[in-house]
């Protein structure tokens, strides 16, 4: 039997079974070639033409190593004679991917199938080939397509796993395998269940699945427990569970995503245990706090600030203007209400004190300290707090009371030192007032003989010499009374002319002499008049003493105000006396040291607090011709020259 | 013996006490010179003028004290009443031991003090008439003859008229004599009255 061929001779007739093979091959959708035993092509089927580029009538004859690429081309004779040779079978019967090369020197992918024909020979054969350019690309797009789920599941900073029906791991992410510590190719085939979960939770987290399976179960199903990592460790996974279900609707698995909220939870817990910290530090403290938020007036109070309003904190937290009018007192409001607006409207942070009226009638004292912050849209709110400091003032509110009763009493003992003097101050007006009117009586009594001069002179000296006494009188009671420390703004000069009336009696009465000296244009001083002048008069009643001790010849005491180096006023008091040995300067200013036989001990310590209260300070220095200077400062007000 | 009535000198400082004292003894008719200051009063001070002083004990400079001290230390009979405050009560029991009159605290009733200057106005009149008794004894003593001031010394020493002639070595007669001189040289009426002139003559001051 000759080949099939297309390009016999005129006279070779093809018989029917020739025309019907021809038939077939040109139908076929895969190229066919026919070669012989020397790799001679015999046959080019209609396919093979389009595939190669080659028509029949060219190809046919030459050898089919030509619609192959190098290597292969020159490789191709010697695999047919090893074949032939050896009838081991390499290609025949198995088919493989391999390259051809078109006509025009392209190449593209081709699935080759080789059969031999059988019971000929010398031998022949007949491939089919079929193109796989588009297969190719599909595949490799499905890869790509599959390599970059993959690069997403790994991604993913949550674990994604599948289980199948049995609880067998069928996929991990790179997440996954980090959080349980194990490689993918380990994990993946091993029952979840038992690798992955405590003990005691295998139970109930496989009665779940069970339900997911049975469909009973929600398909986006939450769930939290903890998982075993390969080190035993645990961490607490957040679960969100999907059902897997095959072709025909079936579930055949589960796809979760897991995270890990371990140390979320960590932060949760010390969250809650700090918040529980504030709640007993503010219980503690007394401290309440609050936020109120400016745009839409959304607020909220700590427990412990209902607690110091005594307020209910079921009713939640008050509007500014209720809480004003329900727990401020009266006489609070106007001031707490100028420091909000201040603080709302001006951005100044509000630090005040005030009083709250608890609903029981109670009054607590506050400190409230509020700024304006920013919440995160940018919007203004205050956040403040409130310090129940109603202990903290009745502890002030005594030692005050005490210092104040130390000072009245050193200014009592003071007077009382004074006492001569000052009673020889208040008799000498009304011994003049009793003089007058007795003589009055006397020229009265016989008309013609009164000058009426003399009743004129004495009617005003009496009321004149009366206001006199009465002025002495008052300035004592207002000195030695009990009273509330208030500042006033006062001429240097005026404090020490005002002071006189008590010091010059005394020192009179001690047959000593007060030389006065201030310059004329000093600034004026903030200070409490009658302290300072307590101050002042103990400091004198010290140089009496002290000029009386020495049996001074020098009987002067030295009273001055001047300005000092540093801008401060200093008022001094000089005397000519025992001055102040070491011993006595380093005792000086101990409370109830006293170096006099009647002294209290607390002249100077009081009046050192007087002026550190003032701002001032107490010092002395020797008075250059014997005797002490005993000298303090006052803050000058600035620009206050007369 | 000088002319101007007996004087009530007041020193005190206050011009208040010392105006209104002024016009009080001025409207009880007594004449009244008042003094700021004790050295003021002390430039003018006239020993030979009568009247007293009426002084505030505590006085800037020379207190009251002082000028007491400074009057006695001229030998002034000047009758002091010191006027003090509450709590002098020492300063006036010195003022008191150094020969005051009196002292009467602040504030007075007039009564009290008028009474006490017209207390002091009087002994200064007393103590007045008694210097110038003793003036007039000096002097009549000064007039006797050297034996008649023996005789006068004898009398008043309380030796009889005998035993006086023998330490003369004189007739008991002579003695007589001169005893009666003596007696009317010295304008004395009895032995009694004559020793009492010696011994107020020998009176210090």
């Amino acid at each position: 039997m000759s080949p099939p061929t297309r390009t016999g001779g005129p006279d070779s007739i093809p018989s029917v079974a020739e025309l019907e093979l021809r038939a077939v091959l040109d139908a076929a959708v895969d190229g066919v070639i026919v070669i012989d035993a020397g790799g001679t092509i015999e046959t080019f089927s209609g396919a093979a033409e389009r595939l190669f580029g080659y028509t029949s009538a060219e190809i046919v004859g030459r050898n089919v190593s030509v619609l192959m690429p190098e290597p292969f081309r020159s490789q191709h004779d010697g695999y047919l004679h090893h074949h032939i040779r050896t009838g081991e079978q390499r290609i025949i019967g198995k088919g493989r991917e391999v390259v051809a090369q078109r006509r025009d020197g392209t190449l593209f992918p081709v699935f080759l199938s080789v059969g031999r024909i059988a019971k000929i020979d010398p031998p022949r054969f007949v491939g089919l080939i079929s193109d796989i350019s588009d297969r190719k690309r599909v595949v490799e797009a499905l890869r790509r397509e599959r390599d970059r789920a993959q690069a997403y599941l790994d991604l993913a900073e949550v674990t994604l796993l599948a289980l199948d029906s049995n609880g067998t791991i069928s996929l991990v992410n790179r997440k996954g395998c980090e959080v349980l510590g194990w490689p993918e190719d380990e994990l993946v085939g091993r029952n979840w269940f038992a690798t992955c979960l405590p003990p005691e939770l295998r139970p109930e987290v496989q009665s779940m699945f069970d339900r997911f399976f049975s469909g009973t179960a929600s398909p986006a199903h939450y769930a939290e427990h903890e998982v075993l990592t390969r080190s035993g460790e645990r961490k607490l996974i957040a679960w969100r569970n999907v059902v897997l279900r095959d072709e025909r609707g079936l579930i055949n698995g589960t796809l979760s995503s897991g995270e890990d909220v371990t140390e979320q939870r960590r932060a949760i817990e010390a969250l809650q245990k700090s918040e529980q910290l504030l709640r007993d530090a503010q219980s503690i403290a007394n401290l309440g706090n609050y936020e109120i938020h400016l745009q839409n007036g959304r607020m909220s109070w700590s427990m412990q600030l209902h607690s110091i309003l005594g307020t209910d904190p079921e009713y939640g937290p008050l509007q500014v203007r209720e809480f004003v009018e329900r727990c401020v007192h009266p006489d609070d409001r106007e001031r707490l209400l100028a420091a909000w607006n201040r603080l709302t409207e001006d951005k100044e942070p509000m630090d005040v004190e005030y009083r709250i009226r608890r609903p029981d009638g109670s009054i607590r004292h506050v400190h409230s300290i509020a700024r304006l912050t920013q919440d995160a849209e940018g919007h203004d709110q205050v956040v403040g707090t409130l310090h129940d400091i109603t202990e903290r003032k009745h502890t002030q509110e005594e030692v005050r009371q005490t210092q104040q009763r130390l000072t009245q009493f050193a200014r009592l003992s003071t007077m009382g030192e004074m006492a001569a003097g000052l009673a020889h101050e208040i008799n000498q007006p009304l011994t003049a007032i009793a003089n007058y009117s007795q003589a009055l009586q006397r020229l009265l009594a016989a008309p013609s003989a009164a000058d009426p001069a003399d009743v004129q002179m004495a009617l005003s000296q009496i009321s004149a010499q009366a206001l006199r006494a009465g002025e002495v009188i008052r300035r004592l009671r207002s000195f030695v009374k009990n009273r509330e420390a208030r500042t006033e703004v006062i001429d240097p000069g005026r404090l020490i002319a005002d002071l006189m009336v008590f010091a010059e009696p005394d020192a009179r009465v001690n047959d000593i002499r007060i030389r006065v000296e201030h310059e004329a244009a000093l600034p004026q001083v903030a200070c409490d008049p009658v302290q300072i002048q307590q101050v002042l008069l103990n400091l004198i009643r010290n140089a009496i003493d002290a000029t009386n001790e020495a049996e001074a010849a020098h009987r002067e005491i030295g009273l001055r105000a001047r300005l000092d180096e540093s801008g401060a006023i200093e008022i001094s008091v000089e005397d000519h006396g025992i001055g102040i040995s070491p011993q006595v300067a380093e005792n000086l200013g101990n409370p109830f040291y006293t170096t006099k036989s009647s002294g209290t001990g607390l002249g100077i310590a009081i009046s050192r607090s007087i002026l550190r209260a003032h701002g001032g300070r107490l010092a002395h220095r020797p008075t250059p011709d014997g005797g002490a200077t005993v000298f303090f400062t006052l803050p000058a007000m600035q620009g206050s020259e007369k | 013996m000088k002319e101007k009535p007996a004087t009530v000198f007041v020193v005190d400082d206050d011009e208040a006490v010392r105006t209104s004292l002024r016009l009080l003894l001025k409207s009880v008719g007594l004449p009244v010179e008042t003094y700021a200051a004790a050295q003021e009063f002390l430039d003018q001070f006239d020993p030979d003028r009568a009247g007293c002083l009426v002084l505030d004990i505590r006085m800037p400079g020379i207190s009251g004290l002082e000028l007491q001290q400074h009057l006695n230390d001229q030998h002034s009979i000047m009758p002091i009443v010191f006027i003090t405050g509450h709590g002098d009560v020492p300063m006036a029991v010195e003022a008191m031991q150094a020969g005051a009159v009196d002292f009467i605290q602040k504030p007075f009733r007039d009564q009290d003090l008028i009474d006490r200057i017209n207390r002091a106005l009087e002994k200064d009149r007393e103590m007045r008439n008694a210097l110038r008794e003793r003036d007039e004894i000096r002097r009549r003593m000064s007039q006797l003859t050297p034996r008649e001031r023996e005789v006068l010394e004898l009398v008043t020493q309380g030796k009889a008229n005998k035993v006086i002639a023998g330490d003369l070595n004189v007739s008991q007669r002579t003695v007589e004599i001169h005893r009666a001189r003596v007696m009317e040289k010295m304008g004395a009426n009895s032995l009694a009255h004559l020793v009492r002139m010696v011994i107020e003559a020998h009176r210090d001051g």
